[in-house]
């Protein structure tokens, strides 16, 4: 459970420790990649809780998703229309869906938890 | 299980430092821009101020290049001259002094006591001694005042021997010879001495005094217009094959 938090601190770190600064012109590409990591993440997340998490989907996804949403954003790029746009719609879209459900199990876990201890405790 | 966690740490991982290299690139300008008017035409002052140091320094430095490029084209020309006198030199156009040899062609005195007169020198004669000498690197002849040049005629025209039509001067005559420093000067001096056409003069009742010069000889300068009329350049493809 906290190895992928660690993971993500670690990154962080590695990041920063660096340096590496992204051109002005490929900074979208940039952000709309980290939004669609995001993405996964917690579609990941979310497919845990259900209990439904398949380790191919996920790894699969992250990356299709990155180069789809960069792909997508190059071809707005060249078409003069901004589809990054779309692409940033869609995930955010998604990432509080996800999001929403993760937090519906949660509290259905947390309220089942607190139940049980109310019925032990009784 | 375990492989499960280990790509999600893995791509939680490649996230993390995505959303930093991200977050590095987004905060960029981290010091805010918080001047007034009257800063921003200071700083204005200020920039403009370079701007007019940098103009002024091109301007210096072109200027330079433009000199350069004058001074260069002075130069070519320089050479150019150089180049022309040099050839001058070569064809016989201008006035050489160097060192050299003096050769004097005078009547042999026995035979004046003969009262035999000798006549003018015959041209042959005078052809065989400029060949040789010129064998013995001479560089710049005159006989008689008259400069000798590549395209010089010496002929007989009416029982008098004419160097490119002008008439010899009578006995003696004084040829001078311009070598092209004092050593090789020494040298013609030492093969004139044993000169084998100096005998041939001698047959013709005429003897060959060769003097060295302590000073500088001077030959006079060709003075006709050169007159080419038969000579073609070589073609580059054609000659200098040997």
């Amino acid at each position: 459970m906290w190895l992928p938090v660690l993971g993500l601190i670690i990154g962080v770190i590695l990041g920063l420790m660096t340096d590496i600064k992204v051109p002005d012109e490929y900074s979208n590409y940039l952000s709309i990649a980290v939004l669609a990591a995001l993405d996964t993440l917690f579609g990941g997340i979310r497919a845990q809780l259900q209990n439904i998490y398949d380790e191919k989907v996920f790894v699969s996804g992250f990356f299709f998703n990155i180069l789809l949403a960069a792909s997508l954003a190059f071809l707005g790029v060249h078409l003069g229309v901004d589809l990054y746009l779309a692409a940033v719609f869609a995930f955010g879209v998604r990432l509080f869906q996800n999001i929403a459900v993760i937090r519906r199990i949660l509290i259905a876990k947390w309220s089942q938890n607190r139940e049980k201890t109310e019925k032990n405790d009784i | 299980m375990g492989n499960k966690k280990f790509s999600f740490t893995f791509i939680t991982v490649v996230i993390g430092f995505m959303i930093a290299i991200q977050f590095q690139t987004v905060k960029e300008p981290a010091v805010r821009d918080t001047r007034d008017t009257w800063e921003l035409r200071a700083d204005i002052l200020k920039e403009k101020e370079l701007q007019l140091k940098l103009l002024r320094e091109i301007s210096s430095n072109e200027e330079k290049i433009a000199q350069y490029e004058t001074k260069r084209k002075q130069s070519k020309e320089q050479v150019l001259r150089e180049t022309l006198e040099e050839l001058k030199m070569e064809a016989g156009l201008s006035e050489v002094t160097g060192p050299g040899i003096i050769l004097t062609i005078e009547p042999v005195h026995e035979e004046l006591l003969l009262g035999k007169q000798p006549d003018s020198v015959s041209p042959d004669l005078l052809k065989r001694l400029v060949n040789e000498l010129n064998m013995y690197d001479a560089m710049h002849i005159s006989i008689g005042g008259r400069r000798i040049i590549n395209t010089t005629v010496i002929r007989d025209i009416n029982r008098e021997t004419m160097i490119d039509g002008y008439a010899l001067k009578s006995l003696p005559i004084e040829v001078k010879v311009i070598t092209e420093n004092v050593q090789s000067a020494e040298k013609l001096f030492n093969r004139m001495q044993v000169s084998k056409s100096a005998e041939e003069f001698f047959i013709d009742n005429l003897r060959v005094k060769v003097e060295k010069s302590a000073e500088p000889i001077t030959v006079p300068a060709y003075d006709e217009a050169l007159r080419i009329r038969y000579m073609e350049p070589v073609k580059p493809d054609e000659g200098g094959k040997s």
